[in-house]
């Protein structure tokens, strides 16, 4: 039985369970984390029924809702889903609730972090559902509130410094935005009724926009601020510095959301808003953005493979994972390498979602995450070092498991186009398997560690959230076309009108 | 020779000054009872005086004509248009909570909350009637009334040092500016034969074809925004504004970066657009030929928001961040003005409301903070939010406002300021006031950063009486309400102009 | 028109050369002496001032002539209501102006009578007990130099 306006009561209704916990009084932390538990359930049900109901041939949007906000500026509350947004917000409602189980053991402030974690959820899945381009951005922006307080009140030893930082770096971004924003909707004019408009549908239609919205410098200059601020979100080399400062205070559950759903917004904010309103200019920034993706995969594994911090490891691993994404989006001549960009998305949100976790739970019993001052975990671990493994092997591309078909699905497709890149993006793949694979042998193998020979095995509730994630990511391995199918009428949509 | 009807148009004049008849009888009230009674008691008394004054004083505007652009009254004095008659309501609440704040918090001694509350009246009217005038003598008149009775405001803590420090800069600062602001007035006069700005506007427009007299006009221009700028605390007049607001009471200073400054933008509507501008098919103005004035104000907004900004990374002591916080904002509401468009007049009106609520809202945290025992010092708001958790969280609030975060008032704010100077296809300002937005970010996260995420320091418990929240209340709703649904007061702004 | 202008702009930089000027040719006359306790006084010139620039006045005196200067004024402005108050009448709107007058005079007397009450016209100005309580009054420090 699904409710009229889906997509709303999907959005909200973890900001309802927010509400609620407000009201729980202190001495009831148990009751504040099931009620944050259960606002997170009928959002996964609703998004796996969208997932199963969605017509993958449609290349419109679906399940719309459009309601006149605010009519001074013509601003609607307009939401719609594309074959680009189901997976995303799928990946969002169950990592939300995987995230929410995986916050249990918080103990301070418990009202205030499953609050904030709700807003977080629903401002997430607000930014995946918005059509209208100024929803959209105070959705963006409302994201932003909520991470400052989860990372900045319950994260590591530097969580002011890191909180600040990811605050900072992401405003700019947005900033820019919202000077495009304002822009875009001087610059064009909506037909049937002669007002400007906020709507993306609209403004992806070039024949809406005014005479300077054509000139060649306004459009080059909006686009790079659009594109500054999605590289911030993804990031790219060099807006990256945030990311590894973030992703090693935040605490494990906010690690999570942030690799696993914030980095995906940059690209897709690229793909919902840059690539159609823009579709010259992503042409022609196509071999810029392709060589920063580069760089970033190339510079990220660099980095990792220097880590001693584990977390710190997978931050710069994330870095290296989405130059893939963006790499893959920036080819135009064939569908594939966007489809596997895109598919890509979605495994590293499992993938990386699944590491941090897996940090987690070993962080939680030595308190340390040091890759050198452990060894032998294997030993003591049995089943940790299983599912850590799986985790790896995902990561680094092994052939039978999601990453392996997304990074080939995008390099196949980008060698067609960017012949020198493709290949030097190859070693980035070999320079990903040096460093997983010698970080497992340093931490699962080799002599033991008598510090840490007496370590408790995974509880079943970290089994527990571990589990779908693994899942997915064997499923996805052997049978990706349940992503592919969904996003593939969509990009084909997307990639034609790019080229024109 | 008296014209026959003079008195009686005068009568007739007379009910459109109705709110400023009423604030002055309530003030007379006020100076009757302070005779009667003991005036070191019956604070409450007090506040509910001028409460009902302020409030009574808005009555008369609904019984009035509707307004128009051209309805002058009080032999050209004045002008009943709607950024009058909605001008007036709002500086009574920009009263009202004033009083309240100062009720609430007790910043004040009982011995000067009489003269106080006088005061504060009296600033209000002075600001009303700054509003409506259309007159050069009628406006100088007001603005000083205004100016003279708050750096009495400033001072009132008559054994507080600073809060004497911070009047006598006040006194001078203003003096000299306004003395500047006069001179342009009479330079004005001296062209155009009249006070009247709608004479004077049909001269000016005829007077800059002549160099000589373009001259003359760029003088005056030049000389009138000393005075303007220094009431909003706009560079190069700004240095009076950290040390007056950090001397004056907390209150007080909370009434000086809303009510004045208010009062000081629409003067510069009311003085420039129709002095200095041309209508054209009535949503776009130009700027009257040869006094390119846009430019200048431009350049003053950009140089404001990042002086203001960035003075406010290094400041402890909260109300002198809030005081730069303050004249970040004076250069943000400078683009409505620069962008010589219905949007950009729109906007100021608009961002002065949010203004209001949240810039009142994070003095009146300042205040409640320091008078339940903490101080005005950033030192002890670390880790306030566990003690004091409602106070913090509002004061949260008003701070993502301020910064201009959706979901809040602030943000659609800016979001009006932005549209405007992109309106007008500014976009080096729109660009420079977006990085503003992100400096501004990094000091207000300081406060926030001190009550949430450090730790506490000292252990006293914070307790903030009900009358204290029930405020904070009143002002965090339009806060979070304008920013989710405005377009009740975006009607009303389009209405305007 | 801007030959005008030239006036006042050469008296501008005459000014300013002038400051130079005086200042170079006292430089290069004065004999340097540092040691002369004389340098050290008020005016470095010999005159020696007399008791110190910082007396006190009473404040009262300010609040006495202040009163005095609002009912100066408002005799000022009162006095050419009378002498056109003839004609007032005639246009049959005496009682009226002679209310507005009793109401302009009715507000400042108001005042003088709170200053009055509040014991601003004594020379010595008395606080009420239960006032003083609430008071913390400073001690007075010694003005030093």
């Amino acid at each position: 039985m699904l409710p009229d306006h889906l997509l709303s009561w999907m959005i909200f209704f973890p900001l309802l369970g927010a509400g609620l916990i407000l009201f729980v009084p202190k001495r009831y932390p148990t009751v504040m984390k099931g009620i944050a538990l259960a606002a997170t359930i009928p959002p996964l049900w609703w998004a796996a029924n969208l997932y199963v109901q969605f017509d993958r041939w449609g290349t419109g949007f679906q399940y719309v809702e459009k309601v006149p906000w605010i009519r001074a500026f013509n601003i609607h509350y307009y939401l719609g889903i594309d074959g680009i947004s189901v997976p995303m917000v799928l990946l969002t409602a169950l990592l939300s609730f995987i995230c929410i189980i995986a916050s249990w053991n918080i103990n301070e402030h418990v009202r205030g972090y499953f609050a904030l974690f709700l807003l977080l959820d629903t401002s997430m899945k607000g930014v995946f559902c918005a059509l209208d381009f100024f929803m959209f951005y105070v959705f963006w922006e409302l994201m932003l509130l909520p991470m400052y307080f989860l990372i900045g009140i319950w994260g590591g030893p530097r969580k002011e410094y890191a909180a600040i930082k990811f605050f900072l770096f992401t405003l700019v971004g947005s900033v820019l935005m919202l000077v495009v924003m304002l822009v875009f909707y001087f610059g064009s004019v909506e037909p049937a009724t002669g007002l400007h408009s906020f709507d993306l549908t609209i403004l992806a239609d070039q024949s809406v926009h005014q005479a300077f919205l054509r000139s060649h410098t306004i459009r080059w200059l909006c686009y790079l601020g659009l594109f500054i601020g999605f590289a911030i979100k993804i990031p790219l080399v060099p807006f990256h510095t945030w990311l590894p400062d973030a992703h090693v205070e935040a605490p494990t559950a906010i690690s999570v959301i942030l690799a696993g759903i914030l980095l995906k917004m940059g690209t897709y904010g690229i793909l919902r808003i840059s690539y159609p309103l823009l579709p010259d200019m992503a042409r022609e920034f196509a071999l810029f953005a392709a060589t920063l993706g580069l760089i970033s995969i190339i510079y990220g594994a660099l980095c990792a493979m220097a880590q001693t911090d584990l977390k710190k490891l997978i931050a710069y691993s994330s870095i290296s994972h989405m130059g893939f994404v963006m790499l893959g989006m920036s080819v135009f001549s064939n569908t594939t390498a966007i489809n596997g960009a895109v598919l890509q998305m979605f495994n590293h949100g499992t993938v990386t979602a699944m590491l941090f976790l897996l940090v987690g739970v070993i962080y939680d019993r030595a308190h340390i995450r040091d890759i050198d001052s452990f060894g032998g975990l294997a030993k003591t671990m049995p089943v940790y070092a299983g599912y850590t493994g799986l985790a790896f092997f995902a990561a680094l591309g092994l052939p039978g498991l999601s990453s392996f078909i997304s990074e080939a699905l995008v390099l196949v497709g980008s060698f067609q186009q960017y012949k020198i890149i493709t290949i030097t993006a190859t070693t980035g793949i070999i320079l990903t398997a040096a460093y997983f694979l010698w970080t497992m042998q340093r931490v699962f193998l080799g002599p033991q560690n008598k510090k840490w020979a007496d370590l408790p095995e995974i509880s079943l509730r970290e089994a527990f959230t571990l589990t779908p994630l693994a899942l997915i990511v064997v499923l996805l391995g052997f049978y990706p076309m349940p992503v592919l199918d969904l996003i593939g009428a969509t990009l084909k949509h997307t990639v034609a009108m790019v080229v024109g | 020779m008296i014209p026959e009807n003079f008195i009686q148009s005068n009568l007739q004049g007379i009910s459109f000054i109705g709110p400023e008849l009423i604030l002055t009888l309530a003030i007379l009230l006020i100076l009757l009872v302070g005779v009667l009674l003991p005036y070191w008691r019956h604070r409450i008394l007090f506040t509910i005086l001028a409460v009902a004054g302020l409030a009574g004083s808005v009555l008369p505007l609904w019984k009035l004509p509707q307004p128009a652009p051209d309805l002058t009254y009080l032999s050209n004095l004045f002008v009943w248009d709607w950024l009058t008659f909605l001008s007036k309501p709002f500086f009574a609440v920009v009263g009202v909570l004033t009083i309240l704040l100062t009720q609430v918090t007790g910043e004040i001694d009982n011995s000067e909350y009489s003269e106080c509350t006088i005061l504060v009246l009296a600033v209000t009217m002075g600001m009303m009637l700054l509003v409506a005038s259309t007159d050069l003598l009628m406006i100088y008149l007001a603005f000083e009334t205004m100016g003279i009775l708050s750096y009495l405001l400033v001072g009132i803590r008559a054994r507080d040092e600073r809060s004497g420090e911070a009047a006598l800069k006040y006194v001078l600062y203003g003096a000299f500016t306004s003395g500047t602001m006069l001179f342009g007035f009479s330079l004005l006069f001296g062209l155009a034969g009249s006070t009247d700005l709608l004479a004077i506007s049909q001269k000016v427009a005829f007077a800059s074809q002549h160099p000589q007299d373009r001259l003359l006009l760029i003088v005056a221009i030049l000389f009138f925004l000393a005075g303007l700028l220094f009431k909003t605390a706009s560079f190069p007049f700004h240095f009076w504004c950290p040390d007056v607001y950090e001397g004056a009471p907390t209150p007080i200073t909370a009434f000086l970066s809303v009510g004045p400054k208010a009062a000081g933008f629409v003067l510069f509507i009311r003085l420039f657009y129709p002095l200095f501008a041309t209508g054209h098919d009535a949503t776009i103005y130009e700027a009257v030929s040869g006094l390119d004035w846009p430019s200048i104000l431009a350049l003053v907004s950009a140089i404001t928001m990042t002086l203001g900004n960035l003075a406010a990374i290094h400041q402890n002591n909260l109300k002198r961040l809030l005081a730069y916080s303050s004249i970040a904002h004076a250069g943000y509401l400078l683009m409505g003005i620069v962008s010589l468009s219905d949007l950009g007049l729109r906007s100021v009106v608009f961002y002065l409301v949010v203004y209001l609520f949240m810039n009142v809202g994070a003095f009146a945290v300042v205040a409640m903070v320091a008078s339940a025992g903490g101080s005005e010092e950033i030192d002890s708001y670390r880790g306030l939010g566990a003690r004091a958790p409602y106070v913090c969280v509002a004061m949260a609030i008003f701070l993502f406002s301020l910064i201009g975060l959706p979901p809040f008032a602030g943000f659609v704010g800016k979001v009006y300021l932005f549209a405007a100077v992109i309106y007008k296809k500014i976009y080096w300002l729109a660009v420079v006031a977006a990085l503003n937005t992100v400096i501004s970010l990094y000091y207000y996260l300081r406060i926030v950063k001190a009550m949430f995420l450090e730790k506490p320091t000292e252990t006293i418990q914070i307790q903030v009486p009900l009358s204290s929240r029930v405020l904070l209340l009143a002002l965090l709703v339009p806060t979070l309400g304008l920013g989710i649904y405005w377009q009740p007061l975006a009607r009303v702004v389009s209405g305007m102009f | 028109m801007f030959f005008d202008f030239a006036n006042v702009f050469i008296f501008i930089i005459l000014g300013l050369l002038m400051t130079f000027v005086i200042i170079t040719v006292s430089r290069l006359l004065a004999p340097r002496v540092s040691d002369v306790p004389d340098k050290f006084t008020t005016y470095e010139c010999g005159e020696r001032p007399v008791g110190s620039a910082w007396i006190l006045f009473n404040f009262r005196f300010y609040a006495v002539a202040l009163a005095f200067l609002i009912f100066d004024i408002e005799l000022a402005l009162v006095f050419p209501c009378i002498s056109v108050y003839h004609k007032w009448l005639k246009a049959g709107s005496g009682l009226f102006a002679l209310i507005e007058i009793a109401v302009f005079v009715g507000i400042l007397f108001l005042g003088l009578i709170y200053m009055w009450n509040r014991g601003d016209l004594k020379w010595t100005k008395e606080v009420p007990e239960e006032m003083e309580e609430g008071l913390v009054l400073e001690e007075e420090k010694p003005i030093t130099f």
